[in-house]
């Protein structure tokens, strides 16, 4: 595993603990906002329209507090995720029905379909199917935890 | 019992690889042997072979989309279920495969 592909995936930049966003919508919205920031999304607009093309083939909520809306776009130019957390209950379509409070989202890059980093952010997805792992993703404040727990499937 | 399995979303990038990984840790916390491919936006990986699939009792299709290479079940016991049914109750999902397969 090269250090640096994980940092490029997920680093304490793209880490929100306290999002201001109190609708699903806004979420999507600010997340970008720090994928835009950090230069990983070229084009907020259209990258937000690809997350609501996916969000339109299925729900993205895991249930437990927690949603991964996704979207593969033009309009990203390094294939990363943005992690965000907020204490207000946002509506998010989910199996168990319950309001949302941890937001990743997936931003993948077009092209490139076999890069390392495609191959990480599957991992990212494997580490998100344990309960225990979903439960501190809800807790901690430790941003260094938080990049432990999404990497520790990565080999 | 023996299963394998083939996870794939629509998008393949995240819950193709959530529905394995909970497949593989539920099946095996359960005694099961598991093996499981994904068919993602990365392409194939952890390819069933005909070893594992002619060993199977049972193939479980964890899938919103068709997927590739159906015909290698053919004369299997297949299970088809959407990706969110395993994301939510992957041990109530296999505890009752076994139990209709009698092999619980």
């Amino acid at each position: 595993m090269e250090i640096n592909n994980v940092r490029e995936i997920i680093n304490e930049q793209l880490i929100n603990l306290n999002l201001k966003a109190s609708t699903k919508k806004e979420a999507i919205e600010e997340l970008t906002a720090d994928l835009y920031r950090e230069g990983n999304v070229i084009n907020p607009k259209k990258f937000i329209a690809d997350v609501y093309y996916r969000e339109e083939e299925g729900q993205t909520g895991l249930g437990n507090h927690i949603a991964i809306p996704h979207g593969k776009s033009d309009a990203v130019k390094i294939t990363s995720i943005a992690f965000g957390r907020t204490v207000k209950d946002l509506k998010w379509e989910s199996p168990d029905g319950e309001p949302v409070h941890v937001i990743i989202l997936f931003a993948v890059r077009n092209v490139d379909k076999t890069t390392v980093h495609l191959k990480l952010l599957s991992q990212v997805a494997m580490a998100l199917a344990d309960d225990d792992t979903l439960n501190r993703l809800l807790e901690t404040n430790d941003k260094t935890e938080i990049i432990q727990l999404l990497s520790q499937e990565m080999k | 019992m023996n299963i394998v399995g083939v996870a794939a979303c629509t998008s393949g990038i995240a819950h193709t690889y959530i529905a394995k990984k909970k497949l593989v840790t539920t099946g095996e916390a359960l005694g099961h042997n598991i093996h499981i491919e994904t068919q993602g936006t990365i392409g194939t990986e952890d390819k069933l072979s005909k070893e594992e699939i002619t060993a199977a009792d049972v193939v479980i299709i964890a899938a919103d989309i068709k997927i590739n290479g159906m015909e290698r079940f053919k004369g299997k016991r297949v299970v088809e279920v959407p990706t969110s049914i395993v994301i939510k109750s992957p041990k109530g999902l296999i505890t009752k495969i076994a139990t209709d397969l009698g092999l619980s």
